[in-house]
């Protein structure tokens, strides 16, 4: 299927040729300026951003430094301008990034979703903001990551393991989300985004300003969203085979909100720099009522269907607070840069309590939450980071420090995580020796040491059907546990770049310290209705990989290819077993943390032609593949594997205005095969075709660009699941048509 | 014209090493078991059943058969109370409900037990007790079964303790 996929758009591709060769649209500039410059150029605050020649090619504007930064990676690495970002707005970030080849999110409902890069997510993937490490990734599928999403301005996307840089975790990735850069002197400026979506019926409007003086610079935004109930084209969905019939297709209880607000103040003297940013983000969101996790509940239909943007039980509430403070000076042949990160992360879920296994029949007035609390989480984070750039002639290097602390309380009449306290620091070095003008190398090397310190845990209730309890029937959840981990992780690679073509290749190993879930869990997970049992003998994650990128750029042609080949020597893995458990797991099957030895390979295919001035063609390729080659699951894939996908674009800039400004047409039709390679409690999900419609232009209101972009998303409503969101376990089917509609008013 | 063929060339290589990574994945599909295992509790002689009234003070017969196309793991049973409508069964039908209440003394059972190896097909007779002095009303009665490598199947049954 997905040959025949891939064979034919290529056909497709080659078939529609070339008007005249020599009659260039678009004006790429190859000029490889010496690193030093270059990254000068990129970190210089002061610099005129006029001076960055950019240029559209299909679906991405692409600025020489981008290109050359690129160029000059071994690693697969790619960027996403805030264009892309606006043209594409879903639901979250992360909803708009799954446009991207090799990129998938992992999500519940509308407002929530967590990467996937290449199949790999939660812990497995490092989502950055200003610099300093997203912490909230450890939740399960039903959590979605913390940001506002107006307050991009540019994502840089790192595909396969990152670690050298970023430490543990980043083993399948990186997302380095990074806000505006400073304006220029005596600037001031601000905007006003508004936003509309008929599926969810979303409102949402972020202002910002901005401004800066000589040498102080600010930057402040405001966002709000407020959705409805998401629909989806079906009267009834099958929570087993109990049908829940849907007022208007409309999936009870999946309202939500959110509010953020950020404030950023600088300063700039010649080459220091200072930016102190503080921010939070807060989001209320519903989960399906009629089913809790994998439960069918019975719901008061009525009420539910009353009203369409009210959020009642079971929901969830987050609030994730940031400080940051970046610094940076340059002297001689150093960059000098220094980060101090606070997160402090909030988060309820509220539920109605129910009494599954030996929980008491009603919730005892003496315990000190409410009945209502299932389960939260308050999390303080610390971090750090110290880095020096070095530039030597040939050489550019890089050396790094940086530093951790965690401290993760829990509360709540429900039990999922430990609470406790982790500290850890890393240090590494890093080359890159440019050869000539058309090659490079780079080696690197880094050393973590980490300690995490597990609370007991023990329930509140026991575990017994006798009247007469004993002490030991008050079960411990979690055993106080000391881990510490020491990792070494090294990376080799090369680039090459002679005239048009551009070659890449990175071997490198990635680790990741099991985290306190890992092993420390010993407890019935309700939403799957699993016993999870952890292993506090776990060793730190390892994976071996071998990541290759070729890129092909002419006159109307631009086609990247990035196969990769990964190797796991003990993921870490949530095995199913035959067995249930009585005591601990209240009759649940038991499911226990183990390693494994992991096989996985795949890439990404992606060719962009222009086929004139207005028009032009894009393909966008991703497959991945995955298996288990030793443990108790041997021959079995990874759950969350996504399906081989294809998207075929056309985008259409007519010549002529009318007045309007750079005016587009864009259809996007993605074509996902059939996932039947699946590993227990996963189901096999059919393929599907979809398509999106988006067109938009610019307009000039009293002098200030307005920017206004339209979006059809599933465009023929097409009704199917989607194999790596929650509710597949529960066949719900994923949003229908939605009519979008983005205003952008610059000032 | 020559960039054409370049391209024609390039996209050549690209497709062949696609189609060497997709062709070398199927290695080991067929082998392994993709099929939850099936509850069967509609055969004459059954019980319980959707809707199931069981007398309190009374010993009643749970059966079921569980079947698996490779071989069957174990099984567990759950009755809980459903007297606040919180849970819905699993089945079709919906079965008459009484008024929401508080419970005082639910009956409860829990129980995990093994099906001997190297079954594919395997009845389950349990007696089970109801005490005289627990609560009335709505019960949930779960049963749920795995096979060998873990798949799990369950059945959410709306009964009656009268």
């Amino acid at each position: 299927m997905v040959l025949i996929m891939f064979i034919e758009s290529i056909l497709l591709l080659s078939l529609i040729n070339p008007v005249p060769s020599g009659e260039n649209s678009t004006n790429v500039q190859m000029d490889a300026s010496p690193i030093y410059a270059q990254l000068q150029q990129q970190k210089d605050s002061t610099i005129n951003k006029e001076t960055i020649k950019t240029y559209e090619l299909g679906q991405v504007t692409v600025s020489d430094h981008l290109e050359q930064m690129i160029k000059e990676e071994s690693s697969n690495i790619s960027f996403v301008r805030k264009d892309f970002l606006r043209k594409n707005r879903g639901n979250s970030l992360m909803k708009t990034m799954e446009r991207l080849p090799g990129i998938n999110t992992v999500g519940i409902g509308s407002g929530t979703s967590k990467p996937l890069i290449r199949g790999l997510g939660f812990n497995q993937v490092v989502v950055l903001t200003n610099g300093i490490k997203h912490e909230g990734q450890q939740w399960g599928a039903d959590h979605g990551l913390e940001l506002d999403q107006y307050n991009v301005d540019q994502v840089q996307i790192i595909k396969g393991p990152a670690s050298i840089s970023y430490g543990s975790d980043a083993i399948a990735g990186v997302i380095d989300i990074k806000d505006k850069s400073i304006s220029d002197r005596g600037s001031q400026g601000g905007s006003l985004i508004l936003n509309a979506k008929s599926n969810t019926a979303w409102l949402g409007a972020s202002a910002n300003v901005y401004g800066r003086r000589e040498k102080w610079f600010y930057d402040m935004r405001l966002s709000y969203a407020s959705y409805g109930d998401f629909k989806v084209p079906a009267d009834t969905v099958y929570v087993y085979d109990f049908g829940v019939a849907l007022d208007q297709g409309k999936v009870r209880n999946t309202a939500g909100k959110e509010f953020d607000w950020s404030v950023k103040l600088g300063y700039v003297e010649g080459s220091l720099k200072n930016t102190l940013t503080a921010g939070r983000v807060y989001m209320k969101s519903g989960f399906f009522a009629n089913a809790h996790g994998l439960e069918p509940r019975n719901v008061n239909e009525e009420l539910h269907d009353s009203a369409n943007r009210d959020i009642l039980l079971p929901h969830q509430e987050v609030g994730h607070f940031k400080l940051i403070d970046q610094f940076s000076y340059r002297f001689e042949k150093h960059l000098i840069e220094a980060d101090f990160g606070f997160q402090l992360n909030e988060r309820k879920e509220w539920s109605q309590y129910v009494n599954h296994g030996f929980m008491p029949p009603n919730y005892p007035d003496e315990l000190s939450y409410s009945s209502t609390l299932e389960r939260s989480f308050d999390k303080k984070v610390f971090r750090m980071q110290l880095r020096d750039e070095w530039f030597l002639n040939k050489h550019q290097l890089q050396f790094g420090l940086s530093g951790e602390w965690e401290i993760n309380e829990i509360g709540g009449w429900g039990f999922l995580i430990p609470a406790y306290q982790k500290v850890g620091f890393g240090l590494y070095a890093l080359d890159k020796f440019k050869i000539n003008e058309e090659w490079q190398i780079q080696g690197a090397l880094r050393y973590d040491h980490s300690r995490i310190a597990i609370e007991a845990y023990q329930d509140w209730f026991p575990s017994t059907e006798e009247q007469e309890e004993q002490p030991s029937d008050y079960l411990y959840r979690s055993q106080a546990t000391t881990r510490t981990f020491n990792s070494k992780v090294w990376a080799l690679g090369f680039n090459y770049n002679p005239g048009k073509y551009s070659f890449k290749g990175n071997l490198g190993t990635g680790f990741r310290v099991p985290i306190a879930k890992e092993l420390g869990a010993n407890g019935v997970n309700y939403h799957y209705y699993r016993y999870e049992r952890g292993n506090a003998e776990l060793s730190p994650e390892r994976s071996y990989q071998l990541d290759l990128g070729g890129t092909l750029k002419e006159d109307q042609w631009l086609v990247t290819f990035s196969p990769f080949f990964n190797y796991f020597s003990n993921y870490i893995y949530l095995s199913p077993s035959a067995k249930y458990d009585y005591l601990y797991g209240a009759g649940n099957q038991v499911f226990n943390y183990s390693q494994s030895e992991v096989v996985r390979f795949g890439g990404e295919l992606s060719v962009i032609h222009q086929i004139n001035k207005s028009l032009d063609v894009e393909l966008l390729g991703e497959y991945v593949y995955s298996e288990q080659v030793s443990g108790d699951k041997k021959g079995y894939t990874l759950p969350f594997s996504p399906p081989p996908s294809v998207l075929l674009n056309t985008t259409y800039k007519p010549l002529w205005t009318l007045g309007l400004g750079k005016p587009y047409l864009a259809v996007d039709y993605r074509l996902t095969a059939s996932q039947n390679q699946i590993v227990p409690p996963e189901k096999m999900t059919p393929g599907y075709q979809l398509v999106d419609l988006r067109f938009g232009a610019e307009f000039n209101v009293f002098d200030s660009p307005l920017q206004l972009d339209f979006q059809v998303r599933n465009l023929f409503n097409t009704r199917y699941l989607n194999h790596t969101s929650f509710y597949r376990l529960i066949d719900l089917p994923e949003q229908g048509r939605s009519f979008n509609i983005s205003f952008q008013l610059d000032i | 014209m020559k960039y054409i063929n370049h391209n024609g060339i390039f996209s050549t290589c690209l497709l062949s090493i696609f189609v060497f990574l997709i062709a070398s994945c199927q290695i080991s599909e067929d082998e392994q078991d993709l099929i939850s295992p099936e509850i069967d509790n509609s055969f004459l002689g059954a019980f319980p059943r959707q809707c199931a009234v069981i007398k309190r003070g009374e010993t009643f017969v749970f059966r079921a058969v569980f079947k698996d196309k490779v071989e069957l793991g174990s099984y567990s049973l759950d009755v809980h109370h459903n007297f606040d409508h919180h849970s819905h069964s699993t089945e079709v039908n919906d079965c008459n409900m009484d008024p929401v209440k508080t419970a005082e003394n639910p009956f409860l059972l829990i129980e995990s037990l093994p099906i001997p190896e190297g079954l594919k097909t395997y009845e389950a007779i349990m007696e089970i007790t109801v005490p005289e002095d627990v609560d009335p009303g709505d019960y949930h009665f779960m049963i749920k079964v795995t096979d060998k490598e873990g798949w799990q199947t369950l059945k959410g049954i709306s009964i009656k303790l009268d």
